[in-house]
């Protein structure tokens, strides 16, 4: 299986193409391509690119565990996730960036 | 202290201003991402796996107390209270948003500083000593013929689109504390028979994925005929590097492939065309340049000591910091300070933005204004009066920066990886927690002695892997990172390159395998003088690999 990610414009943040057209931030709500959805994916990624507010435009593959969408490279498990450095310099973990208040965008 | 004058402070607020309308007209769309990505590199503006990346040049590591709370400032204002200096004497920003970059940009303008040049297939930010000016071996301060390359490669037009990034380090002392035989163009004071002060000129040195030992090109350019001989390897470069392939587009290959008599053949072809024209440094402009690199005005405190082996009875932590973290001064009565980076369980090189602002205030009451960035990711206190070093030494434990451990194994090159790093395979961070961790008793540390640890993510070395005594470099395999040990590099004047000893590690093993490799060290060296390089240039790589995988 395969999901859409990239980076939102403004923050940089990891997004995911979710079901409804919107990037989010939620690996969780990524929409899941199958094998022989490469049409429609390839579609959504072209309407994404189109609209400049996502970048680093990728396809990437998962696979789903207990239901839960897992990426199959480490990198994108952290992308996903945040650093892992287990403490930052104030003693607290990183946080992955987040989006803004603009920074949610659909495709359609 | 070089202050800009009005070309230079023209020419940053220019483009500061230029840089601020394209990302204006990317957010509204009028730019693509294609049209606007190479105009934020040329910014040093990185898009990494969590946000954007601001990398910050600081020129020949080298800032003022106002500069660095600046850095501060910027690092609590627009990112997340923290800054990453890493080893080309730049601090990286992690988290910033696109939309406040304009305003960043404005923010290090106003202290004289920028992000140009920071990217791309130009000639980057040139690095250095970090104790130059106050070093007791130094025979010249090289920043003031520092500064001129920065003045005469910052746009130059003939120069800003090369084969590949360009970097070139210098030293004004003997012993190589700049790596300049690891750069594209390292340059070494060196003095002739006359008693003349010039340079010897490395070409060809590099990491990456074809690490390369620098070859003497020529060991005697005198000051005023410098620019002229090394625009004439730009330009040698600019016209053969390869452009066909990125991997072997580094003027290391160029000089591989070619043979350095052949190099040296056509740069001095070039250099008879130029030589003697508009490129002749006058000795007035050197002059009035080195007039801002002048020496501080130091108090006599010629009389005043410190006794480290009683300082470490009576205050062991006091002491292992003035054992360790001092280098001796030009100036009698004076030391220059290491502030490590490297607390137990940190990331290398990061500080808050709270850190930022104490080492800038103890750089203005205790080191006349001035402060360093290393290329091993650590800040320097250069002119600290002995009789201070004990008000500079509780200031820092009490923000956490006063780690005695430079040059010690916790004391290590770490890049980014891939927490961070769009381009990286493997994390390093956390595997530099690790040792630090396993290794964090300071007893342990100075029975060890001088060991450098490097660590990088992937091939690209931005942790300088290759040359550390020990070097680690992640990798990806199937899915997973894996940890390659190499052995016996040096960054130094005794330059090498490290050995791959054998299968990887998962990255769980590896403090355990660092472990036995200091073990066996340890049990074979030849008295504590020996250090763990120079057992193994005495041992060989052999019994390193049998003590390692038995």
């Amino acid at each position: 299986m395969e999901i859409l990610t990239g980076n939102e414009l403004i923050s940089g943040a990891a997004v995911y193409l979710d079901g409804h057209g919107v990037w989010v931030e939620d690996l969780q709500s990524a929409r899941l391509y199958a094998k022989d959805e490469a049409v429609a994916r390839d579609e959504a990624l072209a309407a994404s690119k189109a609209t400049g507010r996502v970048v680093s435009l990728e396809i990437e593959e998962v696979e789903q565990v207990d239901g839960v969408i897992v990426p199959k490279r480490l990198r994108e498990r952290i992308r996903a996730a945040g650093p892992t450095a287990p403490l930052s310099l104030n003693g607290q973990a990183y946080e992955r960036q987040h989006l803004g208040e603009d920074g949610h965008v659909s495709i359609r | 202290m070089y202050r800009y004058d009005e070309f230079d402070a023209a020419f940053v607020a220019g483009r500061t201003a230029q840089f601020a309308d394209q990302v204006k007209r990317r957010l509204s769309g009028e730019l693509s991402e294609d049209q606007f990505r190479p105009l934020r590199l040329m910014n040093g503006l990185y898009l990494q796996l969590h946000a954007y990346m601001l990398r910050v040049a600081v020129p020949y590591g080298t800032l003022s107390s106002r500069q660095m709370r600046k850095l501060a400032h910027i690092a609590r204002t627009y990112d997340r209270g923290y800054g990453h200096f890493t080893t080309r004497q730049n601090i990286q920003y992690n988290w910033p948003k696109l939309s406040d970059i304009p305003a960043v940009l404005e923010e290090l303008a106003s202290v004289e500083m920028h992000a140009i040049q920071t990217s791309g297939n130009c000639i980057r930010n040139v690095t250095t000593d970090q104790f130059a000016g106050a070093a007791a071996d130094e025979i010249i301060d090289p920043r003031p013929i520092a500064e001129i390359l920065r003045q005469w490669s910052s746009l130059h037009p003939e120069f800003s689109y090369l084969p590949r990034k360009f970097k070139i380090a210098i030293t004004g002392s003997p012993n190589d504390r700049a790596a300049i035989r690891f750069h594209d163009i390292g340059l070494q004071a060196a003095v002739n028979g006359a008693g003349e002060i010039g340079w010897e000129v490395w070409v060809g040195g590099g990491l990456g994925r074809t690490p390369m030992i620098a070859k003497l090109l020529n060991s005697f350019v005198p000051n005023e005929h410098l620019l002229a001989y090394l625009e004439s390897i730009m330009r040698v470069y600019n016209r053969y590097g390869r452009r066909d392939n990125k991997y072997k587009a580094r003027i290391k290959i160029l000089v591989h492939e070619e043979g350095l008599e052949s190099i040296k053949g056509q740069v001095e072809a070039e250099f008879a065309e130029v030589r003697g024209g508009v490129l002749t440094l006058p000795q007035e402009e050197v002059d009035r340049i080195s007039a801002y690199f002048a020496p501080p005005a130091f108090a006599d405190r010629s009389g005043d000591s410190v006794d480290i082996a009683y300082q470490s009875i009576i205050d062991p932590a006091y002491g292992r910091w003035l054992d360790n973290n001092l280098h001796p001064h030009v100036q009698s009565g004076y030391a220059s300070v290491t502030i490590s980076l490297k607390p137990v369980g940190g990331a290398p090189g990061d500080a808050t933005d709270a850190q930022m602002d104490v080492v800038a205030d103890l750089a203005e009451r205790y080191s006349y204004d001035e402060l360093r960035v290393t290329h091993e990711q650590n800040l320097v206190l250069p002119h600290v009066a002995i009789a201070d070093l004990r008000a500079v030494f509780d200031v820092l434990v009490a923000h956490d920066l006063a780690e005695g451990n430079n040059n010690l194994i916790t004391d290590m090159i770490c890049c980014p990886g891939l927490d961070f790093c769009a381009l990286a395979n493997a994390r390093s961070i956390p595997i530099a927690q690790e040792i630090s961790r396993k290794f964090a008793d300071p007893v342990r540390q100075k029975e060890i002695g001088d060991l450098k640890i490097k660590i990088s993510g992937c091939i690209n070395a931005c942790g300088h892997h290759h040359v550390g005594h020990i070097g680690l470099l992640g990798v990806e395999k199937k899915g997973g990172e894996l940890y390659q040990i190499t052995l016996g590099g040096d960054a130094t004047e005794s330059a090498s390159v490290g050995k791959i000893i054998g299968p990887g590690f998962e990255a769980e093993e590896v403090p355990n395998a660092i472990e036995k490799l200091v073990d066996f060290y340890i049990s074979q060296r030849q008295g504590e003088e020996e250090t763990f390089l120079v057992a193994y240039r005495r041992l060989g790589e052999a019994p390193f690999k049998e003590a390692l995988y038995g």
